[in-house]
């Protein structure tokens, strides 16, 4: 609680001064931002970059660099900044969507990650990012959720793995959150007490990379052990808006994909795999998830996923899949096709995520391991075209669920072998065992 | 080149209509003037774009421009130096010493000039840097200064060589816009009604629509306007379009009509950019040589913005769209303007310094 | 969404149409026009029930096309013909005695509709013209010559002609 003397309490009995300047700062900054145009805002990027350096130089947090350890590669983003995205030993942040809804979502980018032969850390040890609360109920506050966006990057950081975030929601609440917390003494003071009540300390992560970025930046390697021949199929990619539009300086560009006026990731990786790739008149709209819509609003959320991202899509294309990179697009778009379907409508189109789309592509089994059967639209035609033959790995799904309720332990991806150790000894958990079974 | 004995002359630099204007007058008054022009034509922007007409009661372009381009190139008491570009300035008032450099020829000419007058003119916003529209990549998407060849060509199609069923002309295309240029063009509205009017008296069976902010007709161009609607049945939406989109056969338009408060997505043949002035190359350079001072906006500031000629430097003048956005006829009045002023300036030199 | 559309989207069973009753389990339920809801008493897929608030679709307002049939009449109908003048300042609206009362009743807005040809909102704005008292204030006022007054008429006349089409379905 900012004091009338300009002085914040803090939760071990400490009293913090403020500069009348730090006050005002996050206010100022934030009408600054609404007088500029989207890639104004590249100016308040910037500064916040340097600003984290200044902070790390004065000792005030720790920053997690995107170190040789982590084999990265640079990428460019929109602002023209190049930007670090490791390759190896990531912290997979997970999504609560991802898991709940698309399981093989996740599934089919561990399996990835395994047949690239690249260790990764799949920690139990995560919480939720409750970004959804804050998009959904808007009731949240930036401490709590810097609070919890800090303790995920100070695990990461204690088990030596670079964070990668899964979902596109996640992925743009810490964006803002880092932003906050380096550009506002009083959030960055706050936060710094409750950590410290859980013994943790303030790191910040030097680069927020989302998963797509990961896929795009690997997607030659991914593209080389490709099984199945996908020239003859025509992909539409939807890019999700807190990808691209939140902080839109940050995400990830390149010159010779799609011009460089989309962003690259999920294109390129269908591109690299050979697929068609095909343009539609709605590219940058929303796929209808929106913020809190798909909860307070669902009919209009599904109304909109139907009738300006499917049937346009369907219409201007008639492409066999529709690839996205986020949770709650590929829930949305694919869940929503049920009502406009049973009312008679006939446009209809599957929905999965680059990283199933790839594991497909690399001969993943299409239940056991892209688990499609939890997907509403019709795949069935998209399998037959990559010649997968979908009725034969169904009857291997059916014998391995038999063996599974027969006693058989059911299937576990397991990361390859890592070579990083954790910091912070006694701790950190072993990571190359698996926590659940 | 011949110097006449007489005095020195003045410096105009920019071939356009302020510059062919305030050019004449100076000569009238019998007095030598250099006009220095960087392009390898005289006329400026009518000239360069081949405008068909200006506004407001659609007069041929040759017949206002050509006179004043003629007079130039034969009289005696200007001497015309295409291609060229003022390099340096040195000396003071009444006694500029300046360097010309011919561009192609590589070639220096040095000379002492008593005035200077800068009439620079103007650069079309180059719709590129806006890519919401698509220009430079989509078929079919032009500006207005594209538009006008088409006209006085008389053949106005699109990129498959037909004539377009259904024209979007958009307004405010790199002007009132933080992102591009915040200033209004003041001329672009104009231009648009005029070119909507020429495409239907063309085409009579295509449809116009005109997607803008606000309507800028000053002035007695506003019976160009009246007449766009009531005459020609030309369609006015007011709002804005977010994008641009190529459907492979039609250009998809997509926008929010204000009145209505709702989106639109229509398809159009052809879309038409009223890409506004902005300040171009040879303004900044001047400026540089001359040590002028540029407003914010990139134009070059007068001493008072309410008086264009008085750059504040004692005899260099301004004059033209180099200092504000503006029409034909008002370059015209500000090169006249300057001529004046050049020439009173000249004269009292003389008076004081004996020849 | 032309009217075509919305008839083949629809399946056979009964839709609620109670104006006020449809979709109000809709959070921002004022928002929507009530022609644009599609709440189906009775919808099931492959056993599961979907009826109601869970089978409900909104459709979208998006203007796809100009459509001046109803125009061009307009133009042609005694008073009718200087529609094509107004350049929407809303003077008209502004001095009109019945819109300050029912502010459905918007002169402006109904010259505009029909010059685009903006089908749907036709449908939706049509019966209001009968609002018009006839007084001819906005004709007095309009600095066109646009006779607004003259226009309503023309206008109601156009629109009965096009009854079938205009029929909210």
């Amino acid at each position: 609680m900012l004091e009338k003397d300009g002085t914040v309490q803090l939760g071990n009995d400490e009293k913090l001064e403020l500069t009348k300047d730090d006050a005002k700062l996050l206010e100022i900054l934030s009408s600054q931002r609404r007088a500029k145009l989207a890639f104004g805002t590249t100016e308040d990027y910037l500064k916040m970059l340097e600003r984290m350096k200044e902070l790390e130089k004065k000792g005030e947090i720790i920053v997690h660099h995107v170190t040789e350890e982590y084999d990265p590669v640079g990428v460019r983003t929109l602002s023209g900044r190049v930007k670090r995205i490791p390759t190896r030993e990531t912290w997979q942040h997970k999504s609560c969507g991802q898991c709940g809804h698309i399981p093989g979502y996740i599934s089919a980018f561990y399996w990835i990650m395994s047949e690239l032969g690249i260790p990764y850390v799949d920690d139990t040890n995560q919480t939720s990012c409750t970004a959804w609360n804050y998009y959904g109920s808007g009731t949240s506050n930036p401490v709590a959720l810097s609070a919890v966006f800090l303790r995920n990057m100070h695990v990461a950081y204690e088990k030596n793995a670079y964070p990668l975030i899964h979902c596109g929601t996640s992925y743009g609440d810490y964006k803002e959150c880092r932003y906050l917390v380096i550009m506002n003494r009083d959030i960055r003071e706050r936060v710094r007490a409750i950590l410290k009540k859980v013994g943790r300390e303030l790191v910040v992560p030097e680069e927020l990379v989302h998963y797509s970025e990961w896929l795009h930046v690997m997607r030659h390697e991914v593209a080389a052990r490709r099984k199945h021949d996908v020239s003859n199929v025509k992909v539409a990619v939807h890019a999700a808006c807190h990808t691209y539009k939140l902080m839109a300086e940050d995400y990830t560009y390149d010159e010779n994909i799609l011009g460089g006026r989309k962003p690259a990731p999920t294109s390129s990786v269908a591109l690299a795999l050979g697929a068609q790739l095909l343009d539609y008149s709605n590219w940058y709209d929303c796929c209808g998830f929106g913020f809190r819509h798909i909860l307070t609003e669902r009919e209009i959320s599904r109304s909109f996923a139907y009738f300006r991202k499917i049937r346009p899509i369907v219409r201007e294309t008639h492409a066999d899949v529709l690839i996205t990179h986020d949770t709650g697009c590929v829930t949305t778009l694919d869940k929503s096709q049920v009502v406009p379907l049973a009312q008679g409508y006939k446009e209809t189109i599957p929905v999965i995520s680059d990283s199933q789309f790839a594991a497909l592509a690399m001969g993943a089994h299409p239940f056991i391991v892209c688990q499609l059967q939890w997907h509403i639209a019709d795949w069935k035609p998209l399998l037959a075209k990559m010649g997968i033959d979908w009725k034969a790995a169904y009857e291997e799904y059916r014998s391995y669920l038999d063996k599974v309720k027969g006693g058989m332990k059911p299937a576990f991806i397991r990361s390859p072998p890592r070579r990083l150790e954790p910091r912070g000894g006694a701790k950190a958990f072993r990571v190359d065992e698996p926590v659940m079974t | 080149m011949m110097m006449k004995e007489q005095g020195r002359p003045v410096l105009v630099i920019g071939g356009g209509p302020a510059g062919l204007q305030a050019a004449k007058d100076i000569a009238e008054f019998g007095e030598q003037v250099v006009l220095v022009e960087r392009r390898k034509e005289l006329g400026g922007a009518p000239i360069r774009w081949s405008y068909h007409t200006l506004a407001p009661d659609f007069r041929p372009t040759e017949e206002v421009m050509g006179p004043l381009v003629e007079f130039c190139e034969k009289n005696d008491n200007v001497t015309v130096m295409k291609g060229c570009v003022v390099e340096e300035c040195n000396g003071r008032p009444g006694e500029f010493r300046v360097r010309i450099k011919d561009e192609s020829a590589k070639e220096f000419t040095e000379m002492v000039v008593s005035s200077i007058i800068v009439a620079t003119g103007f650069e079309h916003f180059d719709a590129r840097v806006d890519p919401r529209y698509g220009y430079g990549r989509l078929p079919n998407v032009i500006g207005i200064n594209e538009l006008e060849v088409m006209l006085k060509q008389r053949r106005v199609v699109g990129h498959d060589g037909r004539p377009p069923k259904r024209v979007a002309f958009i307004f405010c295309v790199g002007s009132r816009d933080r992102s591009t240029n915040p200033w209004c063009c003041t001329v672009c509205c104009g231009v648009s009604i005029k070119q909507g009017i020429e495409i239907k008296q063309l085409l009579p069976d295509t449809q116009v629509y005109m997607i803008y902010m606000d309507i800028r007709t000053m002035g007695l161009w506003e019976k160009m306007y009246w007449d766009s609607m009531e005459k020609y049945g030309i369609n006015f939406i007011r709002g804005r379009v977010g994008e641009v989109y190529f459907t492979g056969e039609r250009l998809l338009v997509k926008g929010e009509d204000t009145l209505v408060r709702g989106p639109f997505e229509v398809l159009f043949d052809m879309v038409v950019l009223a890409v506004g002035i902005e300040p171009g190359p040879g303004t900044k350079q001047a400026a540089n040589v001359l040590k002028l001072s540029l407003n914010e906006y990139g134009f070059l500031a007068p001493r008072l913005p309410n008086v264009h000629f008085d750059s504040g430097k004692e005899g260099i003048f301004l004059a033209g769209a180099c200092v504000a956005p503006m029409s034909v006829e008002e370059a015209l009045s500000e090169g006249s303007a300057a001529a004046m002023q050049a020439v009173k300036f000249r004269r009292n030199i003389v008076k004081k310094v004996p020849v | 969404m032309t009217g075509k559309e919305q008839e083949k989207g629809k399946k056979k069973d009964k839709e609620i149409q109670t104006e006020g009753e449809k979709g109000k389990f809709i959070i921002e339920r004022r928002y929507v026009d009530d022609s644009r809801i599609i709440e189906p008493e009775k919808l099931e897929l492959g056993g599961v029930d979907m009826s109601g608030r869970w089978g409900t679709l909104v459709l979208p307002r998006t203007l796809e096309d100009f459509d001046t049939e109803i125009y061009e009449d307009v133009k042609d109908l005694p008073r009718g013909g200087n529609i094509g003048k107004c350049w929407q300042c809303g003077n008209c609206t502004a001095v009109c005695p019945v819109a300050h009362e029912h502010p459905e009743f918007n002169p402006r807005y109904l010259i505009h509709i029909v010059k685009m040809g903006y089908t749907s909102e036709i449908k939706r704005h049509h019966k209001a013209v009968y609002l018009c008292s006839g007084c001819g204030l906005c004709s007095a006022a309009c600095p066109k010559g646009v006779d607004p007054q003259g226009v309503m008429i023309a206008m109601s006349i156009a629109f009965k002609a096009h009854e079938g089409e205009l029929k909210e379905l």
